[in-house]
């Protein structure tokens, strides 16, 4: 059988047109479902570090590793820090998977970590500034220019399809709930209009996927989730107490304040919109309670089970009172 | 009747043994469901201390805001039905509907995370 090595250096070959090893292969820590394999590419008397991104074809639920890729491309091309994508693909006969290659950037991307390291450094509210940056310059690429397998709201409407969500959710996962139920009331009672412009926004651009490093942050990483939507729902995520990491005096990843992030994405063009983004934080909040909920009813109904999963049924109410801190009257 | 160790103290010593010899002794993923298990039974052991003052304590909060006198289960189902419905409820007694949840939620949260709930910030 065809060793990892072996599978990416022929498949560089290929790619790049000249002979290319392969060699320093290692795990870097792996998502729940992604392995991330650093190693180093050899060609002539170049090398280059690189990492592959490998999914088993069989599990891709949201973007595949090549619109990843593409999308990859598009947002840096705009500006976004990205590291480098140099090709992809969904034949799983090279490597036993699904995968995409880019760059490999030095830096932190484990949470605890890069808290640590800002807090010795104390470049937090750098990091947040240039992550509003970054965000902004992403929403300000035409979404005409998005790759074709990015996910669009129906009719334009993400306001209406997140609402649909959580409403689906409470009704198949949490009824009777009153937490969740007054969340619900209040997502209805305080529903922004439809955003006047939609835009790709790689929903999940929160502390741990980032690298940071000690100029700041380097590159935003994980776009499997990106997608057309409200681009103050992107301003929103991060904001979210889930991704702080019990630092929670720093609002935004427990890295730094609002006040930063705001700056960072009104100076690269953005238009800042508070109501939106509140109204996105406290749905993305009860969201993620449902998403727990789900993760218990698969570990209970016997789809996926697993403790990590039953566990998770447990955590619910954190994000319920969670929901309710945001929406006090 | 059942002879001692009691329920509390036997998760108790369970959980011990999770965290000082078992999770010594695995690695890798197997590591973090050992973690997540001797987790899971100290949430139990709080709860077998906790849950039946705090669901007494859920029912008696509900029932203002629901027809009185109804079981627990029906007490939250009524209250996410008018929540979730077109009626209207007035600014005050949705502050206290808010008062209501919030408690149950920190008594909630003694079990499952006991101080998840010192802040109460945004």
């Amino acid at each position: 059988m065809a060793t990892l090595e072996d599978g990416l250096a022929r498949w560089l070959t290929q790619q790049w047109g000249a002979e290319v090893q392969v060699d320093g292969i290692s795990e870097s820590s792996a998502g729940a479902r992604r392995r991330n394999v650093l190693f180093d590419a050899h060609v002539g008397d170049r090398t280059v570090g690189l990492v592959a991104t490998i999914l088993p074809t069989v599990e891709i639920q949201a973007l595949d590793p090549v619109a990843e890729g593409e999308v990859r491309t598009v947002a840096e091309q705009g500006g976004v820090p990205v590291p480098h994508v140099h090709g992809a693909t969904l034949d799983d006969s090279w490597v036993g998977g699904a995968f995409l290659v880019s760059d490999r950037i030095d830096g932190e991307t484990i949470p605890r970590r890069v808290l640590r390291q800002a807090a010795a450094l104390g470049h937090g509210d750098l990091v947040v500034a240039q992550l509003g940056d970054a965000l902004a310059r992403l929403h300000a690429i035409d979404p005409a220019l998005a790759p074709a397998g990015l996910t669009r709201p129906p009719d334009s409407a993400p306001v209406a399809a997140a609402i649909a969500t959580v409403e689906l959710g409470i009704e198949s996962l949490l009824r009777p709930e009153p937490a969740f139920a007054y969340g619900l009331r209040w997502l209805r009672t305080h529903r922004p209009e439809e955003p006047a412009r939609c835009t790709i926004v790689h929903n999940d651009a929160r502390n741990g996927n980032l690298i940071v490093g000690p100029d700041g942050l380097r590159a935003l990483l994980d776009w499997e989730g990106s997608r057309i939507g409200d681009p103050m729902e992107d301003l929103a995520w991060p904001q979210t107490r889930m991704w702080r990491f019990g630092a929670d005096d720093r609002i935004v990843g427990g890295l730094g304040g609002v006040a930063p992030f705001r700056r960072g994405y009104i100076e690269a063009g953005g238009t800042w919109d508070d109501d939106r983004i509140r109204w996105w934080r406290v749905l993305s909040t009860l969201r993620w309670g449902l998403g727990l909920a789900g993760q218990a009813a698969a570990h209970l109904d016997g789809r996926f089970r697993s403790i990590v999963m039953a566990g998770s049924g447990r955590r619910v109410s954190e994000l319920a009172y969670d929901t309710m801190m945001l929406i006090r009257p | 009747m059942q002879y001692r160790p009691d329920a509390i103290e036997l998760l108790h010593d369970v959980a011990v043994l999770l965290e000082d010899r078992v999770l010594a002794a695995v690695s890798g993923p197997l590591q973090h469901q050992v973690r997540v298990a001797a987790n899971l039974v100290r949430i139990v052991e709080r709860e077998v201390r906790l849950a039946e003052a705090a669901t007494v304590a859920e029912r008696d909060r509900l029932l203002p805001f629901v027809d009185s006198s109804c079981a627990l289960t029906d007490a939250r189902a009524q209250l996410a039905d008018r929540l979730l419905g077109a009626g209207t409820i007035e600014p005050d007694e949705l502050a206290r509907i808010h008062a209501a949840i919030v408690a149950t939620l920190r008594e909630d949260l003694a079990i499952s995370k006991p101080g998840y709930d010192d802040w109460t910030g945004a």
